[in-house]
Parts: structure tokens; sequence; C-alpha cells
């Protein structure tokens, strides 16, 4: 091996950032092909350290944009080997033609997205609107709340993304500053132990293997197109939640930890929940305890697999609840947040009885604070005790002027 | 490495085992088949090849067909260049990691794109590729317009030409600004090879990208193509056409090697007035009206001006 | 492949242009080449064309013009010889005629429908230069 191995601490102080590109170290990438964007930067910067400390071996092009980033991406995938980038925000934005190309031609590539604001006005601090962005783009998505996750799902994202089964490229979101620049204690695997999760690559359809050439990218008109997509939103539907969870599964026995496609925090008996994703999650199960002490039967949900959505799971965990609350962390502009609108959904033509409201919150890292959701769960109780919605469906936490709620 | 195939004529030439099939959707009479065939026929190295989405795309990979005998790539409009980049990364990668399937092959890595994909849209994505240094050839299929959606004008639409987006009408005589000099932007990082070529000039075009894929690092060839469906000529007259673009010297077939070193490759024995080239073409039929002759006379005199400085640069060296 | 639906179709609309293993393509002729149905190869455009080229090889000089400045690799050249036009792509655009340097020319274009025996048997003679 022509790379030197790194002897890791059971236990390492990394951010989000530098937790992710470390999992992209030990997974032996073969190319990245990446740009700097605020607050993914450190990720791109890190391997970048990695490869010239003489920790990687594999090309690193630092391409002229984002775009190009995920166009040469997908040249090196479909040539026939392991990828992966990082990005955020505009770059998000910009790369969003590509990223429904890279999943229409069905190739196995890793974003990681540390979630930031979208301009304008412009703003680098953290909040939803790039993974609200990219939803319907094709792609396999988790979301890590902590550092430590940034971590794990990264080996988990390679392992369903690469399987011949699956063939879809796969996004891991953090939250921009909050994860991203965060320091916490992260368990590690040595590096063995971390590859032989994801395996050597298996390429398929390689361009590369000469004696088999391939066409990729080809147009499909109205007597085609609807069959391919067709196939792929089939393949999202049908075969990547069971890898997820094998992942899942074999993940836990390896390290201990487990995750879960809906995660829930005191929910067999809750009355009342709030839905969530990213570091909101855990603020939400510190005051759910709390809430608990004063007598509030309160639960949370976080969204762990965003994209194929768990509309089941999500209906599962939620049917017996008595008032929900939805916090989306990114504006919606116009109609009811995303999480509302897919919990709604999921909910509707069930026997359900569940109150159901909506928030809007921390866009561009405006806080949520402990008060915020303390004061939302005395919401979502005072819904129960009316045995109705007693607020508008929608309202906007932390803003400064007047009360802003819709619906 | 192996060794360029040897082409003393083109009798030999015709040996040669095509890798770009028929039966696609081009135009009858397309130069961008034309050009294809001797880029690809010029070597029996293995391809990796790119094309940005404009004719040749379209008309090449609709499913359920590929007219592709080696391994090709599209993504989308901008990053032809960026496909080829990228799989010449995954090349390099997997020869280092000792995992290529066939590693005592060395395939070479080309990306076609037209004049809309190249010089407008997907002029960043082609600069970020020369300026990294890939072992790769971007080739222009220059037809001066936007053919693939009926003709709109494109930064490489000369003056004078009837466009769908830069129309010849009562006030207008057509594009009004001059046609962008893509070969000096990009001989200008440096890289080791960049030519313009013709496909009327077969033995020109095949030297010149012999050496481009001889060479190491990035090579930027602009091949005139021109377009009987969008310049309004008749299909049979393709390459008298070419002929008149060469002859006329409105497009010059010269080569800039490591950026700095210029040499013109041909010189017509008989160098036909640019009129000529003009009136074979229904998009510059409007400048033969009386107001608009003046521009004809422009005409000549850039084109003039144009091979002087190629002259002067080639005599000085830089 | 027309009527295929959703689940009977390679991931990605990606496409192979040949079945099984090809090893060493440039150096193997179209002929003996191991085309799949996915190969344009295998299709014809020959209701494209209102005019078909006609080859007479009696003036012939295997030049090979034709051939490299043919768009759709329909002139077959084999052994440095002009043997024939490949029908199925064949276009009608004309180029060939036009690049044919013998006089008279060994090939000209006529109707798609006529008989190319009939036309050879009454071929153009050679045509006189104006001084």
């Amino acid at each position: 091996m022509a790379f030197d191995k790194m002897e890791l601490r059971d236990i390492e102080v990394w951010d989000g950032n530098f937790a992710a590109a470390q999992a992209m170290r030990q997974c032996q990438i073969d190319v990245v092909s990446a740009y700097p964007i605020t607050p993914s930067t450190p990720i791109v910067e890190g391997y970048s350290k990695f490869l010239a400390d003489n920790y990687i071996e594999g090309e690193f092009v630092m391409v002229e944009s984002e775009h190009a980033a995920m166009s040469g991406c997908i040249g090196a995938s479909a040539a026939g080997g392991r990828v992966a980038t990082a990005t955020s925000s505009q770059g998000f934005a910009l790369m969003v033609e590509t990223l429904y190309q890279a999943s229409g031609m069905r190739l196995p590539i890793v974003l990681n997205v540390v979630n930031r604001a979208l301009a304008a006005p412009l703003n680098v601090n953290g909040d939803h609107a790039d993974m609200y962005l990219g939803r319907d783009s094709g792609w396999i998505q988790l979301d890590a709340y902590s550092p430590q996750e940034a971590y794990d799902l990264n080996f988990i994202a390679f392992r369903v993304a690469e399987d011949h089964d699956v063939r879809l490229p796969c996004m891991v979101h953090q939250d921009g500053f909050m994860t991203s620049h965060t320091a916490q204690g992260v368990h590690t695997m040595d590096d063995d132990t971390a590859y032989s999760f994801v395996g050597d690559f298996k390429p398929m359809n390689d361009m590369l293997d000469l004696e088999h050439p391939v066409t990729h990218g080809v147009q499909t008109e109205e007597d085609w197109h609807f069959e391919h997509k067709a196939r792929q939103h089939n393949d999202l539907m049908t075969k990547v939640p069971a890898k997820i969870d094998e992942a899942f599964a074999a993940f836990e026995k390896l390290t201990g930890r487990k995750y879960n496609q809906v995660e829930k925090y005191d929910m067999d008996d809750a009355d009342v929940a709030v839905v969530c994703m990213g570091t909101s999650v855990e603020t939400a199960r510190e005051v759910a305890l709390e809430m608990r002490a004063e007598g509030i039967k309160a639960g949370v949900v976080g969204l762990r697999v965003v994209r194929p959505f768990p509309f089941m799971e999500i209906a599962a965990a939620l049917k017996d609840v008595k008032a929900i609350a939805a916090l989306d962390r990114s504006s919606p502009n116009g109609a009811a947040g995303m999480l509302f609108n897919e919990i709604a959904g999921a909910l509707f033509n069930t026997d359900s009885k569940a109150l159901l409201s909506g928030y809007v919150y921390g866009l561009g890292g405006r806080d949520l604070t402990k008060k915020h959701l303390h004061d939302l769960y005395k919401e979502l109780q005072a819904n129960v005790d009316a045995g109705k919605v007693t607020t508008p469906l929608q309202q906007f936490i932390g803003v400064r002027g007047p009360k802003l709620a819709f619906l | 490495m192996s060794e360029m195939k040897k082409i003393k004529n083109l009798k030999e030439f015709s040996t040669s085992a095509d890798r770009f099939e028929g039966a696609n959707l081009l135009c009858p009479g397309c130069a961008h088949s034309i050009i294809v065939r001797e880029v690809l026929n010029a070597t029996n190295d293995d391809l990796i090849l790119a094309a940005s989405t404009g004719c040749l795309e379209v008309c090449t990979a609709v499913y359920p067909y590929t007219s592709w005998d080696a391994s090709w790539i599209h993504i989308g409009f901008e990053n032809g260049s960026t496909a080829v980049a990228g799989a010449e990364a995954m090349y390099k990668a997997l020869k280092t990691k000792g995992r290529l399937k066939q590693p005592d092959r060395n395939p070479k890595f080309v990306a076609f794109g037209g004049d809309g994909a190249s010089y407008d849209i997907g002029f960043q994505w082609i600069s970020g590729c020369m300026e990294r240094g890939h072992n790769m050839m971007y080739v222009v299929l220059d037809n001066e317009v936007y053919a693939n959606t009926g003709g709109q004008r494109s930064s490489s639409t000369p003056i004078g030409a009837n466009a769908t987006t830069s129309p010849a009408g009562r006030v207008s005589y057509g594009e009004t600004k001059n046609k962008k000099d893509m070969v000096a932007i990009m001989a200008a990082h440096n890289i080791p090879y960049a030519a313009q070529v013709a496909p009327n000039k077969w033995k020109d075009m095949v030297k010149k990208i012999q050496h481009g894929m001889e060479v190491d690092g990035p090579v930027f060839i602009n091949a005139v193509s021109p377009c009987t469906t969008e310049w309004k000529f008749d299909p049979k007259d393709t390459m008298h056409l070419t002929d008149l673009a060469t002859d006329s010297l409105v497009f010059p077939l010269y080569e800039i090697i490591d950026g700095h070193e210029l040499n013109i490759t041909y010189r017509p024995k008989n160098v036909i007035p640019v009129e000529e080239y003009l009136a074979a073409q229904g998009r510059f039929r409007h400048l033969f009206k009386d107001e608009y002759k003046y521009l004809i006379k422009e005409w000549q005199e850039r084109v003039d001006a144009n091979w002087a400085y190629l002259n002067r640069r080639e005599e000085a060296r830089v | 492949m027309a009527n295929t639906g959703w689940d009977e179709f390679e991931i990605g609309a990606m496409l192979r242009t040949f079945d099984g293993a090809i090893e060493d393509i440039p150096g193997t002729l179209q002929e003996d080449r191991n085309y799949s149905p996915n190969s344009s190869f295998t299709a014809s455009v020959a209701d494209w064309r209102i005019e078909k080229p006609v080859f007479n090889k009696d003036y012939c000089i295997d030049c090979q013009f034709c051939w490299v400045y043919c768009p759709d690799i329909s002139i077959i050249s084999r052994d440095k010889k002009m043997i024939g036009i490949d029908m199925d792509h064949c276009k009608g655009c004309g180029i060939c005629v036009e690049v044919c340097p013998t006089n008279p020319k060994s090939l000209l274009m006529f109707p798609e429908q006529a008989d190319e025996e009939t036309e050879i048997a009454q071929w153009p003679s050679k045509e006189e230069k104006e001084k």
C-alpha cells in the first residue's frame, strides 16, 4: 500500500466537517472533485491535507465551480470508481442540474451537504434551505444531527449507494456551523474496520472497461423518458429502504450504534410530539424531558432518512399522537412547510386523529432555543386539551417584529 | 506507450475501421460527422469520449441507439469537458491503485462540443480543464451557431450572419459582434497544443490530432464545421464550403505550441475572395443588398488583417 | 425494443454497443464486430433518401475521397479499394459525388427508385472541359 494508515484514539474530538473528512479518508475514495464553500470548506481542506500527508492515494481535483465539481464526480463515477465530494447552499444550488443528471444516470456518488441558507439575502449560517432544494433530485438522503453521525452516516452512504441493486447517489446532510464547526467526542473505527464496512468498490457499467464500451447519458423522448424515470422512482421506493435497514443493522453489529429511518425518542406513550431534523432534534429531546417533568407526555421524532421519505414509518410513529408539530428550517415561500406537508400526506387516509401544526424556524442560523420549544410544547398540549389546533397552522418562531402566523 | 498509427496517404487512411456508426440522426451532409470520423480514425488507441449537449450528442445517443463504438458520456450542456476530465482523473487513480481492468492500455480522453457549448455556456468548464492540466483533448465542432435548437447566435457567430436571435431585418444586418477568438484564449492557458483544423484538409487534421494525442496535457482543437441547415447551402456542397472557408482564409489553419509559438500549417495556392465564401451561404445573402455591401468589404479587411497578424506571430515566434 | 416496460432495461438508460467483450475494436472490421441491437449500426436510415448514389467501378481510381468525406460511413473501402455503398446507412447527401475526381465521375446521384444496372449501362461519357 502506497499510503499511510492513521492511528486514531477510541474517542476523538472532531467537528462535523473533520468527522466527515476522516470518514472519507477511511473509505479510500478514488476521485474527489471539489470546490470550497462555507461552511463545508474544511471537509475539502481536511481531505487535501490528508493527501498532502500521504494518508490518501487517489486523485483530488480542485475544480473551478461546484457545478464542475459534481460534473467531474459524474465523469469519474461513470469511468468506474469510488467518488465523493462536499458542498453547501449556493454551491449546492449551482450543482442542482448535475444532481438530477447523476441520479438519472444511476451513479453511486456520495455528497456531504453542510446545510446552509440560500441567498438572497446572502447568509453563511445553517438552515435547511439547500437540503429542501434537492429533495426531488433522486438522491438517497440521510441527515446527521452530530459529528458522530456525520462520521457514521458516510459509511452507510457508500455501502448503500454502491450496492449493485441500488446504484443511486447519496447525500449526507449536517447542520452548517451547528454540527460542522462544533467539536464533540466521536467514537471512531480503526482504518481497517472502517474500510471493511464499505469494502472494495465493485464497478458496474464502467467506461474504463475498454472491452465493453458503454454509452452513458442518452436522450429519451416521449417514447422512453417516463419508463426510465419510473424505474428510478421504483428503485428508491422499493429497493433502497431495505438496503438502508440492512446497512443500519450491520453497522450496529460492528459498532453498537443503531440508526433508524425514523428516530423516535420517548414516543411510546407520547401525547404531543415535535418532528424535526438536524441539531434541533437534540434540543427538542432535552426540552421533551423537561416537559415530562412538568406532566406533559412529550416525545420527539427525528427524520434520519429524508429520501426515500419513510412514509409508512412516519405514519406509524405519529398516528397515536394527539398533537404534532412539524418544524421546517426553510422558508416555504408561499406554502405550508415540507415536513408539514409530507407528514400530513402520510397521516391522511389513516384513522389517526392527530392534530398537526407547522412551525418555520431557525433561518440563516437563528437559534432555536429551549424556551422556544418549551412554549411550542405548551401550544401542542393546549391543542390536545381543546381537541383542535388552537393556533394558526403555520407560525414563524424567533422572528423580530409582529407575530407571523398563517393558515 | 503505444505508437501512433502511421498514415502516409489517404489510401492507407482508408484502411481504418471506423468507431463512429451511421444511421445516426445528423442531417445529411453534416460536417460534424466527417470531423469525428477523422479524429477517431487518427488513432488505434482506446478512446474515452464525452460530448456536450448539441447536435452531435443529440443525434448519436437517442435511446435505444448509440452510434459510439467507444465508451462515451454525456452529462449536460456545459460539462462535456469536465466529464472527460473526471474520467481521466479516475483513470489516473485506478492506475496508481493497480485496479485498471486492462492495465497495459492507454486510452485517450477526448471531449466534443459545439461552439454554443464551448464558447458560451461551457467556457468556464473548458478553461478549468485546460488550467488543471488534464491529459485530454477538447474538440470544438464550430458551426458558428446553436444549430441543434434552430440556429440562435453564439459568441462564435460572425458579423453579418443571419441567426434567429440576431436576425437580419428591416433595420438590422444580423449579428453585430465579432467572433470570439477561442483558440487564442485557450492557448493563453499555456497548454501544450492548440490548433484550428478543417475537415477538407484531412491530412492536416490527422497530423494535429495525432500530435495532440501524443503530448501530455490538455489540447484544444477548433474544427470548422459548415452546417448545411444553418449556413443554408445544399448538403452535397459541405466539402466545397469547407474549401471556401480555408482557401479564403476565413478559417486559417494553424497551431500554437505551448501557448506562444504559432505555426501556420496551410497556405492556399490561390487565395479566394471572402465574397465568394459569403456568397455561397444563405445566412449571408442579405449582405449582398446595396445598403450592406460595405460589410463585405469590412469582412475582407478583417480576414486580411487576421492573416497578416498570424503571419507576424509566426515570424516572430511568439 | 419498442414496447419494453420500465422493468425491462438496464438502469440509467445505459447502452452497450456490443454483445459481450470485444478486444480490439479499431483492429476489427465492422462486419466482424458483434454489435448489440443498441448500436445504430444495426439500424437503417435508407428511408431518408430521395436520391441515391450509384457507383460505377469502371472509372474509380480508389482515391478514397468518397470514403473520407462521407459523413455516414457509407462508403465501404477494403484493402484500399472502394468496393461499394452501405445502402442502409447512406442518407443520399451527395457529398461523395461532389468530391469524386474522375471524369466521368465514378459516383452519380439518381432518384431512389432508379435501377442501378440500367444507370451504369448508360453512364455519361467523359466531359470535355470548356477552354
